[in-house]
């Protein structure tokens, strides 16, 4: 075990871990900001600089969360399985630290260091699923290990919820590896230098089937039921207070930025972006700065759809995952597989070893094929959308409210 | 050195993981206990840079056959108690020497037969030789299997919705 080794190790984690962390309380302010504008509320305001009457618009308000949450009584119930209610919160953030590893992010500390990876993997698409399934693991074990009603109903829910919108996330993330013919982030990142895989009609269903099953497998609103307040007071996490409900909370929005972070890595270029050229030293930060946005992009539209959206019911999420989104993906993928043989022209095998591979398909064939291919496609993807409604609710239209005169 | 000292870390837990899956007596403990010898071998999987069977470990494994056995103990009742009601066992000694005379007379020789890799590498079919493998020689093993699953889930969903009556009152 050398020095070298253990300075590697050190930079390829602590960034991650100190800059995730700082971004979600940034994100919970942010959120509470944006909800209380869209309810025509101020939000915090009040919480600065502590002493002083500076508000800095309630930017002090993560600080005070936090220690707030660190002095509070720790309660476990009586009846509770004291060592599961112990491991639950810490077993929700373990997959969500480990699966941002996996996200082709790099830290260019110094000039002459080589860009670091915490993992670099072949197959780091799968593992992303892999690892970040466990994390239903520790829903339930929280759910079961509070000897409670509602908590045992969240975690059921919760575990229901995610293994089924589990199979339309995959199947939409399969799109995006046949387009780049790997499975490692980096490569899938390479091959959009010059077009995005959201800018295909393919793609960007896959997109859309891929951020709705994210939202689901975070457990955001509005597919928030496992911790639904209006029925079932706070799901899996009602037993929890002080600190471990820290933990849960940070746990979910880590792994709403690591599944934002696979949706860029996957769709929308990763860390690609205009910008580079202008100062030799700020040129490799280029790629991160670009990165996070984007996820910070997403993020701003989980909350603006937390804002809008009422929730589902159980039966109407189990529906849309297994009768919609999952049809519409296999879909999705044979028209990819069609589209794709249709651009190769036979010669597919022998692109896929190109960087650009796509890209260059797209160059080289004939305008109106990809006219009709891309129209084509979108209409197809359209109808079946509606047509899979239409099936699913049958006789559904625009309801007529009658409001008081 | 690094990896030595990985291998007998993962080695404990996965050998005292197994061994609390079997004894624990809370049967929800005894999951948990067995995922974690789970992950422990799919660690041995990376340390041996198969990562693909790796992350497959997780994905089936921990995942899958975990949450399975996790949906099957909370249909069934009374889990956490102790109870009372412990499985008296017989005949345990005869159980260990048939353990130890298979170990010493099938694993053994088998074990020191083997020669050891002395450094891991690469395996070298990669994920990408994998599929492409999957898809020329193999595709119709691989869709007679899809199919066979296919069957299965369906016939499951058949065998759970039962003989339900014909007339029941749907809400309109």
């Amino acid at each position: 075990m050398s020095f070298e080794l253990i300075k590697d190790i050190l930079l390829a984690t602590v960034p991650l871990l100190v800059i995730f962390p700082s971004l979600f309380a940034f994100t919970t302010w942010m959120e509470r900001k944006a909800l209380a504008r869209i309810q025509n509320r101020i939000g915090p305001n009040k919480t600065g600089i502590p002493c002083t009457r500076i508000g800095l618009f309630g930017l002090g308000q993560p600080a005070a969360d936090g220690i707030k949450m660190i002095f509070k009584e720790d309660i476990v119930p009586r009846g509770a399985d004291r060592l599961f209610h112990l491991l639950a919160p810490i077993l929700a953030l373990i997959p969500a630290m480990l699966i941002l590893c996996f996200l082709p992010l790099e830290f260019p500390w110094t000039k002459s260091m080589q860009p670091i990876h915490a993992f670099l993997l072949d197959s780091a698409v799968i593992f992303f699923f892999a690892i970040s399934g466990l994390a239903t693991l520790a829903i339930f074990m929280a759910g079961w290990a509070s000897r409670n009603k509602y908590s045992l109903l969240g975690g059921m829910r919760a575990v229901a919820q995610m293994v089924s919108y589990e199979i339309p996330l995959v199947l939409s993330a399969v799109v995006v590896v046949m387009g780049a013919g790997s499975l490692s982030a980096e490569k899938i990142v390479q091959e959009q230098n010059f077009l995005w895989f959201v800018f295909t009609p393919w793609g960007f269903a896959a997109f859309v089937i891929f951020f709705i099953a994210a939202l689901a497998e975070t457990n955001r609103s509005p597919f928030d039921l496992p911790e639904a307040e209006s029925e079932l007071v706070a799901g899996y996490f009602t037993e929890y207070s002080g600190f471990k409900f820290a933990l849960f909370f940070l746990g979910e929005y880590i792994a709403m930025f690591a599944i934002s972070g696979l949706a860029v890595v996957l769709f929308l270029g990763g860390g690609n972006g205009p910008g580079a050229g202008l100062h030799p030293l700020l040129d490799p930060w280029v790629p991160v700065v670009w990165f996070i946005a984007k996820i910070f992009g997403l993020i701003a539209l989980m909350i603006w759809l937390r804002g809008t959206l009422p929730r589902l019911r159980v039966d109407q999420l189990m529906a849309f995952a297994w009768k919609f989104l999952m049809p519409l993906s296999i879909l999705n993928i044979l028209i990819t597989g069609a589209a794709l043989h249709l651009l190769a022209d036979g010669r597919l095998e022998a692109l896929t070893r190109r960087p650009n591979h796509l890209y260059k398909m797209i160059e080289g064939a004939n305008p109106a094929m990809i006219g009709v291919l891309w129209i084509g496609s979108f209409l197809i993807l359209y109808a079946a959308a509606c047509g899979l409604d239409n099936l699913n609710r049958p006789g559904a239209k625009p309801r007529n409210y009658k409001y008081a005169e | 050195m690094s990896l030595q000292i990985t291998f007998w870390i993962l080695a404990t837990v996965a050998v005292s993981g197994a061994l609390l899956a079997v004894r624990l007596r809370n049967l929800i403990h005894g999951v948990f206990s067995l995922m974690i010898f789970f992950g422990a071998l799919a660690g041995m999987f990376l340390l041996l840079m198969a990562e693909f069977i790796a992350a497959v470990q997780i994905l089936v494994y921990i995942g899958a056959v975990g949450i399975l056995l996790l949906f099957a103990i909370m249909l069934t009742e009374r889990v956490a108690e102790d109870g009372g009601r412990r499985i008296s066992s017989r005949g345990s000694f005869w159980g260990m020497a048939a353990a130890i005379a298979v170990f010493v007379a099938l694993l053994l020789p088998a074990i020191r037969q083997t020669d050891l890799p002395k450094t891991a590498q690469t395996v070298q079919p990669s994920v990408e030789k994998l599929g492409q493998q999957l898809m020329d020689p193999y595709v119709v093993t691989l869709e007679v299997m899809a199919l066979l699953l296919t069957a299965a889930l369906i016939g499951a969903v058949a065998v759970s919705q039962g003989g339900k009556p014909k007339n029941e009152d749907e809400p309109k």
